[in-house]
């Protein structure tokens, strides 16, 4: 799951990644989409680029 | 003491706050971050939760989610009549009951106070598939963020020295100095070069400008000179949507105001015993 905070300032990501993901692969350039959401910060626009989703991997062995 | 708001929304507010001593300003940013009180979740019962994650993750990420808090609503725990027991006056209960296949969003979070509900519905909390199921009931406490930075209403809080950026009648306006600049604060006016009067806060008192200038063979001294004013201060405050920021800004004034208050209280009590 994506962390509900940044790690480092605190902002709530969370909220956001849905929409990050879905326009992300309907192939969208990352940097756009950031800078939509008002993700200006290197931290905070880190957390989305860099979060790999392994709940849909992991729920089948529970 | 005078404050110039500069930007002000729920969300973010900028400001200048001008002829304060960097220890005021400083204990400002302090109160701001450490001192205001908010809502936070910070303990939850467990009922059923056959998710993908475990009862501790799934604790620690509804203590994330931030609550909207009114000032004066609630006290904190350790200073309410029911001497920690947990009454109306001091803690919120929320209760949560979500049955898969679906997202767990922290708007499935059911206040017993609609005040206090999340600031955002939108914060996912974990995805069930179909026949799993969480039942939690949560209770939030008002508390500050000198205690744990899930009580902070503040993500971004800073402040920085006001700049001040001249230009000497030396210059031979060669222009190295406007290229090198990364937050472009200056520019070239014919052949002098000039502080954009509107850019000059972007300023971060990196001086490449002043080595650039330097570089070009000028003599021994730069053409510019950096500095910044030392009563001066640019604040930054952004908030987490629990408490709208420019009221973050106004509790950690009454606070500072309240504990001066006490001090000199204190300090009178000795002067006459």
């Amino acid at each position: 799951m994506i962390p509900v905070r940044c790690f480092t300032c605190g902002k709530v990501v969370s909220s956001f990644w849905e929409e990050f993901k879905r326009r992300r692969d309907a192939g969208e350039d990352p940097k756009t989409i950031l800078d939509d959401l008002g993700l200006f910060r290197y931290c905070c626009r880190r957390m989305l680029l860099s979060h790999k989703e392994i709940i849909d991997v992991t729920n089948p062995y529970q | 003491m005078r404050i110039e708001c500069q930007h002000r929304d729920e969300h973010s507010c900028r400001f200048v706050l001008s002829g304060a001593l960097p220890s005021f300003a400083n204990s400002v940013r302090r109160a701001m971050a450490a001192e205001v009180p908010k809502l936070a979740i910070d303990s939850v019962g467990i009922y059923d939760n056959t998710s993908g994650l475990y009862d501790e993750m799934l604790a620690h990420r509804l203590g994330l989610v931030p609550l909207r808090t009114e000032e004066g609503t609630y006290v904190p725990i350790r200073e309410c009549t029911c001497e920690g027991q947990g009454c109306d006056r001091c803690t919120v209960s929320y209760t949560l009951s979500v049955e898969g296949p679906g997202m767990v969003w922290s708007r499935d979070l059911i206040p017993n106070d609609p005040e206090a509900a999340p600031a955002s519905g939108d914060i996912p909390i974990v995805k069930l598939e179909k026949g799993q199921k969480v039942v939690i009931e949560a209770r939030a406490i008002l508390s500050t963020g000198k205690e744990h930075a899930k009580w902070q209403p503040t993500t971004v809080c800073g402040y920085k020295n006001y700049p001040r950026v001249s230009i000497d009648a030396h210059c031979d306006g060669c222009g190295a100095c406007v290229d090198a600049c990364p937050r472009r604060v200056l520019h070239l006016v014919g052949r002098k070069v000039e502080v954009d009067g509107e850019r000059l806060e972007d300023c971060s008192l990196c001086r490449l400008c002043d080595k650039a200038c330097l570089a070009t063979g000028i003599g021994e001294n730069s053409a510019i000179l950096v500095g910044s004013e030392p009563d001066r201060f640019i604040f930054t405050v952004e908030s987490d949507g629990a408490i709208p920021a420019p009221e973050i800004l106004r509790q950690s004034i009454s606070i500072i105001r309240a504990r001066g208050e006490e001090l000199s209280r204190a300090l009178s009590e000795i002067a006459e015993g």
